[in-house]
């Protein structure tokens, strides 16, 4: 009887071993949730940018070819209106819309014989681009030579007809726009006889903006990014730098220091837009400098990184060890050696890493840019810092507003190339921290 | 009974009979027992006093420090030892809110005076940390730094010269001759400290003073550096602060023993370990309390 | 013995070691003189005895303190340790045997005094040259750290023991034999039963020899139990 209430007595308080047994499953369980939850918000940001980076490059990719026709081009002088042989100075101002309506006629009058009307002559001509004269323009100028014979020439076509080749690559009926059926027919004979092809697109690269999407580049706005990017990493390197060494290492800790740190992490806080009209304020309303230029778009981006690298060099000042600098300064070494020997080689890394972001972000800045007229129509291609000029997001966002369907594609290549652009940065700090982290253990 | 703290209780052998000693009899507030004072000394200091902010962290020190000799400061955490050591080469400077007053001085030189520089105090007053610190550069670099900043050298062949010298007076040389071009964090702790050691001997200091220089070190590191010290005192003054008395015993021929921010008690080595005076003392080192 | 990192503790060590046989050299020839002079009835070397005491004991005092300070600044341990502790009583009982030497020389002076005593000299002589063996062997036990060596000192002290017995019967018959002469005896009584002291000293350090060596505590136990923990693997 004893026993066997003994027996049940111990029956009834379970010992450790048994709970932490009884709890083993579930906690088993628990644990793996857990990490399937971390799984699956990994597999969800890599989705979004599967799809992301899925349209964008699906939309996008067309813009790096461009639709070419061959045709014979007889380089008339009379129609050229060039009189006098010989003088090159002539060519640039030679009227080529007249032999380029020639070829034209002349092509079509082999397919089909017939009479064109005047709105015949009219459809046809617009099939090729506006640009085709300056591609003449330039054959004519490097070899004179053509003058008065024919040469088979390949010309840029306008971009409705450009979007109508690349989709009838792509298989279906094609996305026909604007296009007559009279004008298809006419494109799907130049198909058939080989005298359409595709090429790479230079002039997306190496022109500026136009009202034409077949003459659209983005020289202009990439030039103007590069020399706003030049000008703020000139500036807030150094400036930021040397802040974040004096509030670091120098300044003592008083109220004004206080106050000097919480301004400098509000305005990493302060919407960019802000500085876009700090920067019409100051720069083109009090210093009275002209709008539009990569000088004045530097400037607001250097006020607008400013903050993001000064905390991010005094967060790397900071995480120096103090090991070090007391070893410094027990042999004997200055402040400024203490500084410049040890706390900015260690901290260097990180401060670049900080440094690169804050470009990169600055690079990918629009609403600051509006603000002090970097949204203009620039078609020429900056040669300085003082020459109007646009910037890769400004324009995308110019593109992405434009009505032509043609504009898609090239929104979605000039996104591809600021994307590179970032993600080359971004690279570039990696390997910096990595090259100089190795360097300094 | 009730005046006596628990505190007082904790180490005092008389409390339990009752014959209660107020904590104040105990030495706190009196003049530091044995011989702080010295007729050779490198380093003398008088009636020091450091405050951090409003507390005060030593309360009127004053001891003289020997021409090579290994001075030992010991006493449990907080007592102050550390921030006296620093004092001697004005590390403490470099403390934001750190307040010293009093008077140290250095072959009868004032240096807290308003014309001394630091940089020349800490090349004739060398220090070494209680974790090792070695810069992440090559060894080479790190021993060479010193003698670089100071200008010691002109000459590339001089420089390797008392690189190697310095390394072989720490004892590291024959361990790192192949390879002074890796870094110097590489290197195992204790050698680490050796480094260290070297580093701040190759600015040919007069003092060197040891901040705890074994306390992230295994005993074998230990032993080293310990015998090291004992060559270095041929040439070189040195105070050392440790955390282990065992370390003070063995090293050291004059030992201090520091109290709540107060020097208790100051004298030989073997006096301090067999026979101390003060009652506090020897509650520290019996292990009573601390 | 492999060499310490700390070499300042090797030479405390090696300066303990030398100290103590330089102490027990002494004590050796306080022994030598006494017997020799008790059975020469030499009266200055049984006086140059108990002036070599003073020596003795300030030695003793040194090893002390030299002791205290191993133990104090260097934190002996295991075999140093052992080594430590063995030295502090080994000086105990050498200061010891000097002090039962400082006897004999005083019964060597008596005798010298009242005349010399009817027999019991051969008894003294050869006792005393067992027992100097001994403590010559201990001692070179000792510097060798031979804990075979301390181990026949062990064994020789039995004999030792053996011979003092058969001289006590041997001493007392003489006392039997002519009462008038029983001051006299005694002193040579006093004076064997020293030498066997001294004997019973030298096992003793024999014993802190195999427990310096060995870390054996061989102390309360027969020889042979001592030789059996000593051959066992």
């Amino acid at each position: 009887m004893r026993k066997a209430s003994h027996k049940s007595s111990t029956a009834k308080v379970p010992s450790t071993i048994d709970l932490v047994n009884r709890n083993l499953a579930k906690r088993k369980r628990a644990e793996w949730r857990f990490r399937v939850y971390g799984i699956g918000a990994i597999l969800f940001g890599f989705i979004c940018l599967l799809i992301l980076f899925t349209d964008i490059i699906s939309k996008g990719h067309g813009a790096f070819f461009k639709t070419q026709i061959h045709l014979q081009i007889h380089f008339n002088p009379q129609r050229l209106q060039v009189l006098q042989p010989g003088a090159i100075e002539q060519f640039n101002n030679a009227n080529y819309d007249n032999v380029i309506q020639d070829a034209l006629f002349a092509d079509n009058a082999r397919i089909s014989p017939a009479l064109l009307s005047a709105v015949d002559k009219r459809q046809l001509l617009s099939l090729i681009s506006t640009g085709a004269v300056y591609s003449l323009r330039e054959t004519l100028t490097d070899s004179p030579g053509v003058l008065n014979q024919s040469v088979g020439v390949w010309l840029t076509v306008d971009d409705d007809v450009d979007n109508y080749v690349k989709s009838l690559a792509h298989g279906g009926e094609g996305y026909t726009g604007r296009l007559s059926q009279q004008q298809q027919s006419w494109v799907n004979r130049w198909i058939e006889n080989g005298q359409v092809r595709q090429t790479f697109n230079t002039t997306f690269f190496t022109s500026g903006d136009s009202r034409e999407p077949e003459q659209a580049g983005i020289r202009s706005a990439l030039m103007g990014s590069l020399y706003m990017l030049l000008v703020t990493i000139g500036l807030s390197f150094p400036i930021g730098i040397a802040a974040a060494v004096y509030l670091e290492e120098y300044a003592p800790i008083n109220r004004v220091t206080d106050f000097i740190e919480v301004n400098i992490n509000n305005l990493a806080a302060v919407p960019s837009i802000i500085f876009g009209l700090l920067g019409l304020a100051i720069f083109i309303g009090f210093f009275d400098m002209p709008r539009s230029v990569p000088l004045v778009g530097g400037l607001v981006l250097t006020l607008m990184t400013l903050p993001t690298i000064i905390i991010s060099s005094r967060a790397a000042i900071k995480a120096v060890p103090s090991s070090i600098r007391d070893a410094a300064y027990g042999l004997g070494a200055s402040k400024m050696q203490v500084v410049l020997h040890h706390v900015l080689p260690l901290a260097m890394p990180g401060v670049l890493t900080g440094a690169i972001i804050g470009f990169a972000q600055a690079l990918g800045e629009t609403a600051p840019l509006l603000m002090i007229g970097m949204v203009a129509f620039i078609v020429d291609v900056p040669a300085d810092l003082m020459d109007p000029s646009s910037a890769l997001p400004v324009q995308i966002f110019l593109w992405s507003d434009s009505p032509e369907r043609a504009f898609v594609e090239r929104t979605s290549a000039a996104i591809m190339v600021l994307l590179a652009f970032l993600i080359s940065m971004n690279g570039l700090a990696v390997w910096l921290r990595h090259r100089l982290g190795r360097s300094h253990q | 009974m009730n005046s006596k703290s628990g505190y007082n209780r904790l180490f005092d052998p008389m409390a339990e009979t009752g014959q209660a000693l107020d904590f104040s009899q105990h030495g706190l507030g009196q003049k530091t027992v044995g011989n702080p004072f010295s007729v050779k000394a490198k380093m003398s200091v008088r009636n020091l006093n450091v405050y951090y902010d409003d507390k005060q962290a030593i309360h009127d020190v004053s001891l003289d420090i020997n021409r090579n000799e290994v001075m030992a400061m010991i006493g449990p955490s907080g007592c102050g030892k550390s921030t006296f050591l620093r004092c001697l080469n004005r590390m403490n400077d470099t403390i934001e809110n750190c307040n010293v007053n009093g008077e140290v001085t250095l072959d009868e030189q004032d240096i807290y005076h308003k014309k001394q520089d630091v940089v020349p105090l800490r090349a004739r007053v060398g220090i070494v940390f209680q974790k090792p610190n070695p810069f992440p550069k090559s060894i080479y670099e790190n021993v060479a730094y010193g003698p670089k900043v100071h200008g010691l050298v002109s000459r590339r062949a001089q420089l390797d010269e008392i690189v190697e010298d310095s390394l072989r007076k720490a004892s590291l040389w024959d361990e790192v001759k192949d390879r002074l071009f890796s870094p110097g964090t590489g290197l195992s702790g204790g050698q680490q400290q050796r480094l260290c050691i070297a580093r701040t001997i190759a600015v040919s200091p007069e003092v060197i003073l040891m901040d705890e220089p074994c306390s992230a070190l295994d005993p074998i590191a230990t032993a080293r550096i310990e015998e090291l010290m004992a060559e270095l005192s041929q040439n070189f003054t040195i105070a050392i602060v440790t955390h282990s008395m065992q370390q003070a015993a063995r090293v050291s021929s004059r030992t201090a023993y520091f109290h709540m921010g107060r020097l208790i008690e100051v004298n030989d080595t073997r006096r301090v370990f067999t026979n101390p005076e003060h009652e506090l003392t020897e509650a520290y080192i019996t292990g009573r309390f601390g | 013995m492999e060499r310490h990192i700390s070499q300042r503790f090797d030479s405390d060590l090696e300066a303990l070691k030398s100290q103590v046989l330089e102490m027990g050299g002494i004590v050796e020839q306080q022994i030598i003189d006494s017997v020799k002079a008790i059975e020469s009835v030499n009266r200055p070397l049984a006086e140059h005895v108990l002036e070599v005491e003073d020596d003795v004991d300030r030695r003793e005092v040194l090893l002390d303190e030299n002791c205290t300070m191993i133990l104090a600044c260097r934190q002996p341990a295991a075999s140093d340790l052992r080594m430590v502790l063995s030295v502090t009583k080994m000086t105990r009982d050498l200061e010891r045997m000097g002090d039962e030497a400082q006897k004999i020389a005083q019964m060597a002076i008596a005798l010298s005094d009242d005349g010399a005593a009817p027999g019991g000299y051969e008894e003294i002589r050869h006792m005393g040259a067992l027992v100097q063996k001994m403590v010559n062997s201990v001692l070179d036990a000792f510097a060798r750290f031979d804990a075979d060596k301390a181990l026949d000192v062990a064994r020789a002290d039995t004999q030792v023991d053996r011979e003092y017995k058969s001289a006590m019967r041997e001493i007392v018959t003489y006392m039997m034999e002519d009462p008038r002469s029983i001051g006299r005896v005694m002193n040579i009584l006093w004076a064997l039963r020293s030498i066997e002291r001294i004997g019973d000293h030298a096992r003793n350090i024999a014993e802190h020899i195999i427990y310096l060596v060995k870390g054996y505590d061989v102390r309360h136990t027969s020889v042979h139990e001592i030789e059996k923990r000593l051959n066992k693997p």
